[in-house]
């Protein structure tokens, strides 16, 4: 048997050495070890490794080499040396120009880094998951509500009897959880404070897999009354308000009155916003008693789930659907016509907000290939200024690909420094636009800038310096050689008109895209404003006021809290009128089946519903809602209601309502109310939703405890937030109030979805429409100066200014209205982005179109009108001398 | 051209390499010619440098290389042969030529005694 040499150090001279090499080299050793091996096979190894050493340290001459003009170029040279020497010749090449460089990188910054503050939203909101562990899998529960009675609703919450019955038959899930939310006073610290904490029902925390920081979740016995008076806080609310101290545990809290033991402390990240049953400062047991357990027809409760590995969300509904058909048939008196569907949490938290996210990503897009055109603008009049140092490159022997590899990678170095830029502009920028997007963007409190973001700026820069490089540089490999030579170096417009032109119809057709979009934006806010909410929302002040139960304890108490602060509100000086609802206008509220004139109730898909809303007297005048027929509710009524017109339409026809009874089953069967009067249809369910039918009751008795109150002044009402919180401290110095303010900002918050894009998209085109007449200047300047001597012989031989002034004009309009009618095509297409988003407008509104292509040329005039000028008053003498 | 064209100067180790190939005629390859300067000259060298010398030697134009058959005693690897062409015998006649005339007369003193 042939001996063999050391394993190890022939597989390392295997993997080291490549190519046609390995066989030589490999080959010799290995021949020249056996020849060894027959005299002294010990010395033959060690012969061996020392030579495989050796061979390994020591370098080999380039393989493959071809022969072009007396030098050789590997493939491996090209791919690591040049590539190192060209980052540092385009470094080079960047100092030696800094205005050019500066110009370029500011340009391509502004694209970069809209494109990654929005990525960075996009990354956060959509992209990222949720921070409970296998987050797929926890979807919510709903009822589907009848649609006979509430039209267009697609969700309804649940009824705590239909819950129960739902964790006991469906198999599709885990586990399933109730959960609801309690409005808690706070007393023990410098002031009384109101806070909203999550009530949640057995296994909530075991089901969304959150492990307690501190201390332990809730035991299921905890949520039963008696042994419900426990709390959960959450890592926020611990530090503003226990210091964050370890002891806080076993530490008691005043809620509505009464203590509560802290039992668990959650960590920071399970504190998101966008889910409510998370955002939340503090969880208590939901602790319902076997009656409320037993509620089927008030529908008031969340249920979050968890999915069985492996079941799917349409499996889940279809059994959460035959579960319900079986509920139906048992208990059709309440479930008549309701249905359930499951949703993953993910999809209801960013659902809405996907299609403004991705309308917006597709305008940064759109910035950013305008700031590539540009830059390729500027890049390529570069590449003709260097035509001469390009040939002179060719001619000694460069190749294309060498040079377009040159190019290409200066081009890199500028956008990778655009990109750092922009990543800077784009953290400014969501610091200063954190407030809004905290308004409008669910999970905005997770937004930063991550290794993802980075990845992205990273990647985007590198495309923009290809495709801002790239074309300049394949046009420059197309130069003739001995022409550049030839002419010297002198400058010639005719060269590379063509591509020039293009890139003005690029810029032109995408920034009339953005125009058009801000435009209809623009124009959906216009509308949204000139909406008639059916109430006047100037010089009104509004504050909510939630009444512990366990303070207030009857209705009579609860009605002359509200009776006494509005009286004393009315005295303010500057006050006009005070009255108080349960829930202000645009801000949704209860819905409820109405039965009317003591008919018999029927089943509840076929029972009529309308929105109802607790007032008391004073709030009609006190956000001027008109009153049409009959009187306004006054103090001493009793089980009074007005209607709006819509319902008096919906529920009597054509009949007058006044003196008709109705009573709402849902809050009690015998309870009979009388219609008074007959008031405006108010935009109950928000600006962009038409008017509902809707109810509004009142009684001098009433166990209101949560009231929104309006005040209309006089004078500026938020002058008045002082005073009256003085009132409310007067009378009970415990009592906190909430959501003070005016009725304009409530109205504005309403509108901050439409603002956000507006004011995005118009900022996106102003940049875009900024960077288009930039590079219609640019480009007719150069030509300018390029055909100054055809210019001179033109004017030499009798050419007027205005004809001048239109050979020139011509050169910049042509591609300009060029440019708009492609981007009239892209409106079109880009519209289908902006379909949910705009109201009271079409997204391809011929007016304006016409507008925004008319503010296009004009810029696009302007923008031309300079260069023209320059070249009316061209000298013929001195041209026609020069050249 | 405008200047003449010379012959460039050989180095020490390619002189060395040079004589190999013309020593080992038609079985000059990387393996043979490192025996034959380590048998000669005593110098042990690595077999990359003598690969590195040899390919700069035949893009210089002095020495041509063809590829053999793979034979068992080298694992199945292939041998690269040199051989050389007409201006590597004359740069080797020019250095042979400088060293011997530099060294005429001093025979005496460079011989070991």
């Amino acid at each position: 048997m042939t001996p063999q040499p050391p394993r190890l150090a022939a597989w390392l001279l295997t993997r080291r050495i490549r190519g046609e090499w390995r066989d030589f080299v490999v080959g010799d050793l290995e021949e020249e070890f056996r020849a060894r091996c027959a005299v002294a096979p010990g010395r033959a190894r060690r012969w061996f490794w020392r030579q495989a050493i050796r061979a390994l340290v020591l370098p080999l001459p380039p393989e493959g080499h071809d022969v072009v003009q007396g030098r050789t170029m590997s493939r491996r040279d090209s791919i690591v040396r040049t590539l190192m020497g060209d980052l540092r010749a385009g470094v080079r090449v960047a100092y030696r120009a800094p205005a050019f460089s500066a110009a370029v990188i500011f340009v391509l910054a502004l694209g970069i880094g809209a494109n990654t503050a929005i990525f960075s939203i996009v990354d956060a909101v959509l992209l990222r998951p949720l921070p409970f562990q296998d987050p797929a899998r926890i979807v919510r529960l709903f009822h589907i509500p009848p649609q006979a009675t509430f039209p267009g609703m697609p969700t309804f919450s649940v009824s705590a009897a239909n819950f129960y019955d739902w964790q006991r038959r469906a198999q599709s899930f885990e586990g399933m959880a109730i959960y609801r939310f309690r409005q808690f006073t706070m007393t023990g610290g410098d002031h009384p404070e109101s806070i909203l904490a999550g009530a949640v029902g057995a296994g909530f925390f075991d089901l969304v897999r959150a492990r307690p920081a501190l201390g332990r979740v809730f035991r299921d016995d905890e949520d039963q009354p008696g042994r419900e008076q426990v709390v959960i806080l959450s890592d926020g609310f611990w530090r503003s308000h226990l210091g964050g101290s370890r002891d806080a545990l076993g530490r008691s809290i005043m809620l509505d009155g009464r203590p509560y033991t802290v039992v668990g402390i959650m960590p920071s990240r399970f504190s998101i916003k966008s889910w409510g049953a998370s955002g939340r400062d503090l969880w208590v047991p939901l602790a319902y008693t076997p009656e409320d357990r037993a509620v089927r027809d008030n529908h008031n409760a969340q249920v979050v789930a968890r999915l069985k590995p492996g079941v799917t969300i349409e499996h889940a509904r279809a059994e959460m659907a035959a579960i319900s058909v079986r509920l139906e048939q048992e208990y059709p008196q309440a479930n008549a016509g309701w249905g359930a569907t499951v949703t993953g949490l993910r999809e209801l938290i960013v659902g809405d907000i996907r299609a403004s996210l991705v309308m917006l990503l597709a305008a940064v897009a759109l910035v950013l290939l305008i700031a590539c055109a540009n830059v390729a603008n500027l890049l390529f009049a570069r590449g003709l200024a260097r035509r001469k140092e390009l040939a002179i490159r060719y001619a000694m022997g460069a190749g294309r690909r060498r040079v377009f590899q040159q190019l290409v990678i200066e081009a890199l170095v500028l956008a990778l420094a655009g990109g750092a830029v922009g990543l800077l502009f784009a953290r400014l920028s969501l610091a200063a636009g954190a407030a809004l997007l905290a308004a409008q963007v669910p999970r905005a409190d997770e937004i930063a800038i991550d290794a993802r973001v980075l990845l992205f700026v990273a990647g985007a820069s590198v495309l923009t310096g290809i495709l801002a490089g790239a074309f300049p540089a394949v046009r420059a490999g197309q130069a003739d050689l001995t022409g550049a030579l030839k002419e010297g170096g002198r400058s010639d417009a005719a060269l590379g008109l063509r591509t020039r032109r293009l890139l003005i119809v690029g810029e032109v057709a995408l920034s009339l895209i953005l125009l058009m979009g801000a435009g209809v934006m623009v124009r959906t806010l216009v509308a949204l404003r000139n909406v008639d909410a059916g109430f006047n929302p100037r010089s009104v002040l509004t504050m909510r006021i939630t009444l512990p139960e366990t303070k207030y304890k009857t209705a009579a108490q609860q009605s002359a809290f509200f009776d006494e602060a509005l009286q004393r509100m009315r005295a303010i000086p500057g006050v006009e009128t005070a009255g108080a609802i349960e829930d202000l206008p645009l801000a949704r509220g209860s819905q409820q089946p109405i039965v009317i004139d003591g008919r018999a109730e029927l089943l509840p898909r076929d029972q009529p519903t309308v929105a109802v809303r607790k007032i008391t007297p004073g709030y009609l005048r006190a956000i001027q809602i008109p009153l049409f027929r009959g009187r306004d509710v006054q103090d001493s009524d009793v089980d009074v209601m007005l209607v709006s017109r819509a319902a008096a339409k919906l529920l009597w026809g054509e009949a007058d309502p006044i003196g008709h009874t109705a009573t709402l089953p849902l809050q009690s069967k015998t309870r009979t109310l009388t219609v008074i009067g007959v008031i405006g249809d108010v935009r109950e369910e928000g600006l962009t939703t038409a008017p509902v039918a809707a109810v509004y009751e009142y009684t001098r008795e009433r166990p209101w405890s949560s009231m929104a109150l309006a005040l209309r002044t006089t004078v500026d009402p938020e002058s008045i937030v002082q005073p009256s919180a003085a009132v409310v401290r007067a009378l009970d110095p415990q009592q906190p109030i909430e959501e003070t303010r005016t009725m304009t900002d409530l109205v504005d918050e309403t509108l901050t979805s439409q603002r956000f894009s507006a004011l995005a998209l118009g900022l996106f085109a102003s940049v875009a429409m900024t960077l288009a007449a930039v590079g219609i200047y640019s480009v007719l300047s150069h030509i300018v100066r390029g055909r100054s001597r055809e210019i001179g012989i033109r004017t030499a031989l009798g050419a007027r200014t205005g004809d001048v002034l239109r050979l020139v004009m011509y050169e910049g309009m042509a591609p300009t209205l060029f440019g708009v009618a492609l981007g009239i095509l892209g409106a079109f297409a880009f519209g289908t982005l902006l379909n949910r988003l705009v109201f009271g407008v079409s997204t391809s509104d011929p007016m304006t179109l016409a507008l925004v292509a008319g503010l296009l040329v004009g810029v696009a005039l302007i923008a031309s009108l300079l260069p023209a000028y320059r070249a009316s008053r061209l000298d013929p003498l001195k041209v026609l001398r020069i050249n | 051209m405008w200047f003449k064209t010379r012959p460039s100067a050989l180095g020490d180790f390619e002189q060395l390499v040079l004589l190999g190939v013309l020593r080992l005629g038609p079985d000059a390859y990387g393996a043979a010619i490192r025996q034959e300067i380590h048998a000669r000259s005593s110098r042990d060298v690595s077999i990359n440098a003598v690969y590195t010398t040899l390919d700069r030697l035949e893009r210089k134009g002095f020495l041509k290389s063809w590829i053999g058959e793979p034979t068992a005693v080298r694992g199945g690897r292939r041998r690269k042969f040199y051989a050389l062409r007409p201006s590597g015998i004359t740069a080797l006649r020019h250095s042979y030529r400088a060293l011997t005339a530099m060294a005429e007369g001093l025979e005496h003193r460079l011989e070991p005694k």
